[in-house]
């Protein structure tokens, strides 16, 4: 790992220095270097190419801010990190720009779904129409706030009778409440 | 995977023998020279405040001019690093102007406390914000020109930096030269726009030190 260290300080020196050959070693090294952090970040291999080029760009440019007299993998990769944020901006700069504002949705969505034309007082009244016994039953458990056990034994009849009764009961309020 | 080929080589092809840029410190201490220079020629032009000699013997005005000669330094220092992409790998380094603003502020606060009763503040307001804005136009174009030739990978922090530079040159000169006690004008006029002028600076760092 050292041996590699010292190997990529050493091609930059060369480079710096003019020469070609250590100039393009270094920068195919480089790429080896960079494909994982990059593949590890990015969704396809195109963007990971293209994100490269322009990180090989970058250190072209800015291979002067190197004197080879320090690592060179925190240098290198703080280039890559840069660039890796200017790309994620971009990116997202760009979804945000063609995500479309909700409020221009509004006109293509359906009504809205938690609105109703039924209230408390319409659906009173039908159950105000239900046989007696029926109504009863209803009025107990929801406006009274008893329990079927507890309906059954101040009316007199069993608990699965008055169970029955009210599965009846919301059968014909959803009926009527539908029409 | 051929155009990152062709591209390298292409790359290889133009890579011809590069000068390293200058270290840091010495980048730095360039940017300081310049700056004391500066300073002593918009002295001799506008004149030392008459009670100079007998203001330095005052122990908080004198920490007031030692910890602005501070940031002085420290804000080119942190400048130099940031114009570098890796900071040249001295991170904690570059932090130092967070010391010397935490310093400034004790200094100030102190100062202010110690102004009893409160010395009435002068005529003039934000003429002195002004005067140190002109006289920190220069060296503040000049870091940022020299900046570009870098590679900074921290440009919002670069920009604001490079701008508390050349503002605390401007700053240093006025408290050097305007003949004013009152703390709590300093602080008004002369420091606390400095606040408004590193947000400033910030946002021409994206602006001016792109690559």
């Amino acid at each position: 790992m050292t041996d590699r260290t010292d190997n990529f300080a050493t091609m930059m020196k060369q480079a710096l220095a003019g020469d070609q050959r250590a100039y393009g070693d270094l920068l195919q090294e480089t790429t080896r270097l960079l494909r994982p952090f990059l593949a590890k970040r990015l969704n396809n291999t195109n963007e990971v190419d293209d994100l490269m080029q322009e990180i090989l760009i970058s250190i072209h440019k800015a291979r002067h801010t190197y004197d080879g007299n320090r690592p060179y993998k925190p240098w290198v990769f703080a280039i890559a990190r840069f660039r890796l944020q200017d790309h994620f901006r971009v990116h997202y700069a760009d979804q945000l720009h063609h995500a479309a504002d909700l409020s221009e949705m509004e006109d293509y969505l359906h009504e809205d779904v938690t609105e109703t034309s039924i209230s408390y007082e319409s659906i009173s009244g039908e159950v105000e129409k239900l046989p007696k016994k029926q109504a009863t039953i209803l009025r107990m458990m929801h406006q009274e706030g008893y329990t079927a056990k507890e309906v059954a034994e101040k009316i007199g009849m069993n608990e699965s009778a008055v169970k029955v009764a009210a599965h009846r009961a919301y059968k014909i309020l959803r009926q009527k409440l539908e029409r | 995977m051929g155009n990152l080929d062709e591209l390298i080589n292409k790359l290889a092809k133009d890579g011809t023998a590069v000068k390293p840029a200058h270290h840091p410190f010495l980048l730095s201490l360039e940017w300081i020279t310049i700056a004391v220079f500066y300073l002593a020629l918009a002295l001799m032009i506008s004149g030392l405040r008459t009670d100079l000699t007998a203001k330095l013997h005052e122990p908080w005005f004198a920490a007031e001019i030692a910890v602005l000669v501070g940031i002085v330094i420290a804000t080119s220092l942190s400048a130099a690093l940031l114009s570098f992409p890796d900071l040249h790998q001295m991170r904690r380094v570059a932090l130092v102007p967070a010391i010397t603003f935490v310093l400034f502020a004790l200094v100030m606060f102190i100062a202010w406390r110690a102004d009893s009763p409160p010395t009435p503040p002068p005529m003039h307001s934000i003429e002195c914000t002004l005067s140190i804005t002109m006289l920190a136009l220069l060296p503040a174009v000049w870091i940022f020109f020299v900046m570009r030739r870098y590679a900074s990978t921290h440009q919002y922090w670069a920009g604001g930096i490079a701008m508390l530079a050349a503002f605390s040159v401007g700053a240093l000169w006025l408290r050097l030269h305007e003949q004013t006690d009152s703390i709590m004008h300093v602080i008004e006029w002369h420091y606390l726009p400095m606040v408004i002028v590193g947000l400033l600076g910030m946002w021409l760092g994206k602006l001016v030190l792109k690559w």
